[in-house]
């Protein structure tokens, strides 16, 4: 009986092991192959001046409610001396990562990302609110909406702007061109163009999320260790 | 930087309640079937200890659910949780491991318990009879089954927070084990505080028993927090100002050390080696050693959850 009982349970957690880390190395290894687009924006912090057009155009298009936000314009400075001084502005918004966080961690699957476009989604039906993504989102960009109460965040306007066969409305407010949204896998598009002319970065790539929204640096800036 | 409020918080003191209470229950659930299996045998639902263990288990994990849930932005769709189902997170994961739990320990509990529930039938309904003979038939394996839950449920809590990469003190692969550990530890000192509070002897063997394993369960539990925060500061960047942050200066710096280090690891570790010293062990020994581990973890909980928190990857 005793020895019966031990290789029961030694079996048995030999089993639930094998079983939870297949799940956790198969879901790690296998990235989604998605035959759509791959939507991706770049944001040219030489061009940008930190007007904000773009945080109150997504404000308005997509109704995202006082007190939180889709989109920032984050403002560095200013540097130098008077009266050569500038700024340094950065996009805070969603990442689009291609190996996701979110959608990993959400239990209901309510966090996806859309196999027509990679573009990473809300269902906010499926929502019930846990906020485990957006502790899991290293960019912090997700928020829960006092309207909806489930998890938001900015989708390149994919429910609203890019349903009209538009540009997600950051991209068509900016004044200065900052910004550029269009399809990686189209070898032709603009946004491909740009990114092979000028160099860019990705925030946070040592995370391993390769996120899809691209910058090209601002020169302006402190150098530090 | 507030020690409650501060940019990146994003799960508050409710999550740290439950994390306390699936510990405890997962704990409490252990020890009881340790002691039924080494010392008790049937007579097991006589002991006060065993009582207490069987009410903690059960309410300790309902009342970190009912939290859990409460603490959603919508806590009337919580049913998607357990409807919808990701095999990638961790969440889902655990909510599936958590529904079977209280399955099994329910099982079990109706096994203990089998004598005492039939003579109050008076076998007045066969049906009952039946049904709690075709269970306890199964006692072995639902034993067997609980203690694999117990554990995992105890691990879970911990895969659940080093699941996020996004706070590197979190993101931490000895996180799960020392939940596990210091889980057990507040499952014991519930056993032991409910134990002695519902007449049980204190210098029972019960109380000896649990004793004897809480000591190595405290050193391992100073050996894994000393593990965790040297793996974090050898890593460097920003692991290592996520650990020097949480145990430096400040708020949680004296909670560390005060609360969990002194209050509760050191003071019970010198309390159960007192004991074990001395003849007679009294209610007051038993009551105080317990409280002190049973603060320690809570505010382990605490720390670890707000600290893991303030320093983002």
């Amino acid at each position: 009986m005793k020895n019966s009982r031990r290789l029961f349970l030694k079996s048995a957690c030999a089993v639930v092991v094998a079983a939870s880390g297949y799940t956790i190395a198969k879901s790690s290894t296998e990235s989604v192959e998605i035959d759509g687009k791959k939507y991706a924006l770049v944001h040219d912090e030489t061009k940008c001046i930190g007007c904000d057009a773009c945080s109150i155009a997504c404000r308005e298009v997509n109704q995202v409610p006082e007190g939180v936000s889709r989109l920032k314009i984050e403002r560095e400075g200013p540097y130098g001396e008077y009266p050569d001084q500038y700024f340094r502005f950065t996009r805070k918004s969603c990442q689009q990562c291609e190996d996701t966080p979110c959608v990993k961690v959400c239990p209901t699957g309510a966090a996806y990302k859309d196999p027509e476009t990679g573009i990473v989604s809300v269902d906010s039906w499926k929502c019930v609110g846990c906020q485990y993504c957006i502790a899991a989102c290293p960019y912090q960009v997700r928020f829960i909406n006092p309207v909806t109460h489930a998890a938001d965040k900015c989708d390149f306007c994919k429910e609203t702007r890019l349903k009209e066969g538009k540009q997600p409305a950051c991209v068509s407010a900016c004044p200065t061109q900052a910004l550029t949204f269009g399809d990686l896998k189209d070898p032709e598009s603009n946004i491909v163009k740009v990114l092979k002319s000028a160099p860019n970065y990705r925030s946070k790539t040592e995370l391993g999320t390769r996120p899809k929204v691209f910058r090209i640096a601002s020169r302006e800036g402190e150098v530090t260790l | 930087m507030s020690p409650f409020h501060f940019d990146g918080l994003v799960w508050h003191w409710p999550i740290a309640i439950y994390l306390f209470l699936a510990g405890v229950s997962a704990g409490a659930i252990t020890f009881a079937i340790l002691l039924k299996h080494f010392k008790l045998g049937n007579n097991a639902y006589k002991s006060g200890f065993i009582q207490a263990a069987c009410l903690i288990a059960p309410l300790s994990v309902f009342a970190g659910l009912g939290i859990l849930v409460l603490d959603l932005t919508k806590p009337f769709d919580f049913w998607k949780i357990l409807v919808f189902y990701n095999g990638t997170s961790v969440m889902s994961v655990g909510v599936a491991v958590l529904m079977i739990y209280q399955l099994i320990l329910f099982a079990w509990l109706i096994c203990v318990f089998k004598e005492p529930v039939l003579n109050w039938c008076h076998g007045r309904w066969p049906l009952v009879n039946r049904l709690l003979s075709a269970l306890a038939k199964h006692e072995p394996s639902i034993t067997g089954f609980l203690t694999i839950l117990a554990l995992s449920l105890g691990a879970y809590t911990g895969f659940l927070l080093s699941a996020l990469t996004t706070y590197p003190m979190l993101n931490n692969p000895v996180l799960p084990l020392l939940f596990l550990i210091s889980g057990l530890s507040s499952g014991a000192a519930g056993t032991l505080l409910g134990g002695v509070l519902l007449k049980g002897n204190p210098d029972g063997k019960e109380v000896h028993f649990i004793h004897n394993i809480e000591i190595p369960i405290i050193l391992v539990e100073l050996v894994l927090l000393f593990t965790f925060f040297i793996g974090l500061i050898i890593s460097g960047g920003q692991s290592k100002i996520a650990a020097l942050t949480a145990i430096g200066e400040g708020f949680w710096g004296w909670v560390f050390w005060g609360g969990i280090i002194i209050v509760g690891l050191s003071l019970p570790l010198a309390f159960n080696l007192f004991m074990k010293a001395s003849s007679k062990r009294k209610f007051s020994y038993v009551a105080i050693t317990a409280s002190c581990s049973l603060i320690g973890v809570f505010l382990l909980r605490n720390f670890i959850l707000y600290t893991g928190q303030m320093t983002v990857a």
